[in-house]
């Protein structure tokens, strides 16, 4: 019996011993379970939210742009859903089959798939971008572990490039860069929802948690723009096809309502196409030149400066003047560059028709002293005012879009040969001005002497449907008394009349006036360059009243002859007919 | 010392081992610990869904036949008489090396990486398991064979076979499957069978210190196996467990542990299954439980386990036979080598190791073994003794039988004279 009992005894003692130390080691965990759950609990909620909780922005749906389009509106820019594809490398398990089926079902190599599948060190590579959602389900159909797909909104364009400095673009941060979309970003970006929520490891919000955050967005507001989509069509051609007969590489034109500031069509050359904006190497296409891209004018200027003389009442629009064809000021020699006849007495309208810098410069020294030959501060101050506070250049119009340029304006009572630097801006040099500005400021002389906005939005219409319809906003109301302007109106046709504008226009039908310019081209360092110049025209088309500023810019033409003549005139010939053929010009008596 | 005084009087009751009503607070607790694992893998069942794109109520079922089986398996090993068992060690061996040399043979996929499994059809079978509850059975024939014959402190009778078989399954299991983990659950149990059955220490000592330096070697030949030492040797911060490359579960599981807190976010309101902590329906059931239970929670399931194994522990103490006995140790040793290593892992105390926590974990092989060896020791805990044999200073060597257990005692009231039954 003891030999028998001997091993129980030590047996049992010995299970007592296992027990005894798994009992400790169970304690051991419990007390390390109070130190991770109770003591430290703190430490591991915080770590485990910076995991799980996730803040979201909802984006908010981008408002739509449309534009005129014979009595309807179109829509211009458009959103696409789209889907990036991505993996989360760590949950990837079959790398091999999945960039198998990638390669297959998208094109590319197999290796390049596997290769950013097997990125380690991130939990987000993007595998593919702007994919269809049927291409989207036919990958996720797999099931395979690891891949995603995330919705993105593009925008997308029916009509391509049309218009595209204008409209701008939406970056791949989803914010509106140049043109329309920089500048109504705020309005078209609408106010993004947000989502704050615990989700699980793929970012999906869990149901079961409560606190969970959502707001909804608010999508932007939509616009409709102020263009016409056909007149911005021929705009677009006639540019392109003239400055290609011009041998230049660049330019800009514009129609503008001058009876309300409305921009009909705006365009540059060259230009790109904004649903592959990356694609383009040189990032100044993107830029809409004739708002964003001031020049020294030239000869275009001589209708402002005459209707401010006239406005003041130091030259009579019938009178007739002695010019010299050239004028010493500050020990500078002022002279024509386009053939004026040499000295003898000229009419107001020779001194437009003719385009005299000299006659320009005698209508500055009118207004320092009438029947003067000298230029003073009273004239330049006069001066100033016009082109600062009633033709409104040095500072932007407030047009919608990104990147206006100012211009520049002398300083009346600073600088070297002061007298000089504003018997210049007289004809148009020595100051800056964008394109736009000039054909805003053109506008109000013409049209009876109020200066409206230039404005691209028509209607902008809210989340909730409310639509705004834009009124024409006018910035100054006496620009030029409305006899100024009529007479205006008179001397820019004789200089139409008088020029040869191919094919001509009908006069007695239709009021064409206009008023071309050849600009010299500053050089960096100071003066100008001696074979190059900028030709600009500025003009208007209508029947009893003018319905269109036209305003065309062509950079550096290589066509020969006078740039604004022989380069821009043709331009807005051009457009001048195709408005009034295709785009209802109601003829005079009517 | 007073107590046994006063119990003196019954010490002249015979050492017997008679039929009589078996454990059923052992049976209790496995179900509990079983509704336990159930409710987890139910609670997690849609985040799994979404990971392993799977139906909503796959997991769930599949464990629930699972407990049906096992149940059927339970009452198979508690019914078929230990003897009979006993006999049947020598082909219960040879049916699961021929399992573990099935899945040796078959291939291996995506799903199934390593050769452990044996799958017919959408079911699958890790050989493991078996081998295990093989080893238990011809590991107590052998050990209580060896006691009888008085050779257990022999070294060519009972170590040396002892030692071949250790490197034979190591061979196999550790090396070929790479299952380190079930390797030492099972070495953990041996070792446990042979201390129980009266190994010397000193012959002990020598074999755990040769053992210890082969683990080392095998570990530190093994990349991934040193990876996760190093990842457990190393813990840092665990503020942000995504950039980690190696200790990225165990980080995990300790975000998920302390996050639950004192009462636990509740079950419904996990948050780790859902992709962030692996294996949440397997290795990592012990963080995903504490994360949805709490401090609370961990506390009653540690003390859920402790009671088990205590029953366990009565059974080993009360055991009619060596061979009874063993086979309790046995089941002890494994079941309680499996929870600490798990749970231990989950805690952030012991290095990660792929073992399943036994009785909450989903997977049908395991809960299945793990009833079968359950169902051993209710067998048993039917013929166990009412007193243990005990030798005391006062007896002068000579046993004594002291009742030690209020709740048999109790249980005495309603069979007074047990030996009238039957």
């Amino acid at each position: 019996m003891d030999s028998m009992q001997a091993r129980p005894q030590q047996a049992i003692r010995r299970a007592r011993w296992v027990f005894t130390l798994v009992t400790v080691v169970i304690g051991i965990f419990w007390v390390r379970a109070f130190y991770l759950q109770v003591i430290h609990y703190d430490y591991y909620r915080k770590a485990a939210l910076s995991d799980q909780l996730k803040e979201y922005e909802i984006p908010a749906s981008r408002g739509l742009i449309e534009a005129h389009s014979g009595g309807t509106v179109v829509p211009i820019v458009l959103n696409q859903k789209l889907y990036t594809l991505f993996a989360d490398p760590t949950l990837v398990k079959k790398p091999d089959q999945v960039a198998e089926t990638l390669a297959a079902t998208l094109g590319g190599k197999i290796e390049d798939y596997r290769r950013r599948l097997g990125t380690s060190h991130t939990r987000y590579v993007v595998l593919a971008q702007k994919l269809s959602a049927g291409t989207k389900d036919t990958i996720l159909r797999h099931k395979y572990a690891g891949i995603g797909a995330q919705e993105m909104t593009y925008r997308t364009y029916p009509d391509g490039s049309l218009a595209s400095q204008v409209l701008g673009f939406v970056n791949n941060d989803g914010i509106g860069v140049y043109g329309l979309e920089q500048a109504l970003n705020k309005d078209l970006s609408g106010t993004p929802g947000e989502l704050k929520a615990v989700t699980d490891i793929n970012g999906v919000p869990l149901a079961a948690n409560t606190g969970n955050v959502q707001i909804a967005p608010k999508p932007g507001d939509s616009v409709v723009l102020t263009i016409d989509m056909a007149m911005q069509r021929q705009l677009e051609s006639v540019l392109q096809a003239g400055l290609k007969n011009d041998k230049s590489d660049s330019g800009s034109a514009l129609i503008l309502d001058p009876n309300t500031g409305a921009i009909k069509a705006m365009a540059n050359w060259p230009t790109f196409d904004p649903s592959n904006f990356t694609d383009v190497s040189d990032p100044s296409v993107f830029s809409n030149a004739a708002v964003t891209s001031p020049l020294e004018v030239g000869s275009i200027m001589k209708p402002l400066t005459t209707a401010a003389a006239l406005d003041q009442g130091v030259i009579k629009a019938d009178q007739t003047y002695n010019d010299p064809a050239h004028w010493e000021v500050d020990g500078f020699n002022i002279t024509n560059i386009e053939e004026d006849g040499g000295p003898g007495v000229k009419s107001i309208a020779d001194l437009l028709n003719l385009s005299l810098n000299t006659g320009a410069t005698w209508e500055l020294m009118q207004m320092s002293q009438p029947g003067g030959t000298m230029i003073n501060k009273k004239g330049r101050d006069a001066w100033h005012d016009y082109m600062a506070n009633h033709f409104r250049f040095g500072q932007p119009t407030g047009i919608e879009q990104g990147y206006e340029a100012s211009g520049t304006i002398p300083d009346p009572d600073n600088g070297y040969a002061r007298n000089l630097t504003y018997a210049n801006t007289a004809f148009g040099q020595g100051m800056t001005a964008t394109p736009l500005q000039m054909a805003a400021a053109f506008a109000s002389i013409i049209n009876g002497g109020t200066y409206y906005q230039p404005h691209l939005v028509d209607q902008l219409t809210d989340a909730s449907g409310k639509t705004t319809v834009m009124q024409p906003k006018v910035l100054k109301s006496d620009v030029v008394s409305s006899q100024v302007s009529q007479e205006m109106q008179g001397l820019l046709e004789y200089v139409v009349n008088h020029h040869y504008l191919t094919p001509p226009f009908n006069q007695s039908l239709y009021m064409v006036g206009g008023k071309t310019g050849t600009a010299q081209i500053a050089k960096p360092g100071g003066g100008y360059l001696e074979n190059d110049f900028n030709g600009t025209y500025l003009g208007f088309v209508g029947g009893d009243k003018p319905d269109y500023v036209i305003m065309v810019r062509v950079n550096d033409p290589k066509n020969g002859g006078y740039a604004g003549t022989g380069a821009a005139q043709p331009i807005f010939a051009s457009l001048g007919h195709t408005l009034i053929d295709n785009f209802g010009v109601p003829p005079k008596g009517q | 010392m007073g107590a046994v005084t006063r119990r003196a009087p019954m010490s002249s009751q015979p050492l017997t081992a008679r039929r009589h009503r078996p454990d059923y607070l052992l049976l209790i607790l496995s179900a509990l610990l079983l509704a336990i694992g159930l409710i987890v893998v139910y609670a997690i069942s849609p985040a799994l869904v979404v990971e392993k794109q799977v139906s909503s109520n796959f997991f769930i079922t599949r464990q629930l036949i699972a407990i049906g089986l096992g149940v059927i398996i339970f009452a198979i090993t508690a019914r078929i008489p230990l003897d009979i068992w006993s006999k049947l060690a020598v082909p219960l061996l040879g049916v699961a090396s021929l399992a573990t040399l099935l899945a040796l043979a078959l291939p291996v996929n995506d799903q199934y990486p390593a050769h452990r499994w044996i799958r017919v059809g959408g079911l699958s079978f890790q050989s493991v398991e078996l081998l295990k509850f093989a080893i238990l059975i011809a590991l107590a024939g052998f050990l209580s064979l060896r006691a009888k014959l008085g050779t257990i402190t022999d070294l060519k009778a009972t170590l040396k076979p002892l030692l071949i078989g250790t490197l034979i399954i190591g061979g196999v299991v550790a090396w070929k499957q790479s299952d380190f983990g079930s390797m030492m659950v099972m070495m953990s149990m041996a070792g446990v069978m042979v201390f129980v059955a009266g190994m010397p220490m000193k012959r002990i000592a020598m074999v755990v210190g040769i053992l210890m330096l082969l683990g080392t070697l095998v570990i530190s030949a093994v990349p991934y196996r040193r990876a996760r030492i190093e990842a457990f040797l190393h813990q840092g911060s665990t503020s942000n467990c995504a950039t980690l490359q190696t200790g990225y579960q165990a980080c995990q599981a300790l975000i998920a542990v302390g996050s639950g807190g004192l009462i636990g976010l509740g079950l419904g309101k996990g948050v780790q299954a859902f992709g962030y902590l692996p294996e949440a329906e397997n290795d990592s059931i012990f963080a995903i439980y504490a994360e949805k239970f709490g401090f609370i929670g961990v506390s009653i399931l540690l003390a859920l386990f402790a009671a088990f194994l205590s029953r366990i522990k009565r059974v080993m103490e009360l055991a009619p036979d060596d061979f009874t006995r063993l086979v309790a140790t046995g089941v002890f040793a494994w079941l309680a080598t499996q929870a600490l290593i798990n749970i231990g892992a989950m805690v952030g105390v012991l290095p990660l190791k792929g073992i399943t926590l036994p009785f909450i974990s989903y997977g049908g092989t395991s809960v299945l073994f793990v009833m079968a060896a359950v169902g051993l020791v209710f067998q048993i805990s039917r013929y166990t003794l009412y007193n243990v044999p005990r030798q005391t200073e006062q007896t002068g060597g000579r046993n004594v039988y002291e009742d030690r257990y209020d709740g048999r005692r109790v249980r005495g009231a309603y069979h007074p004279n047990p030996g009238s039954r039957s």
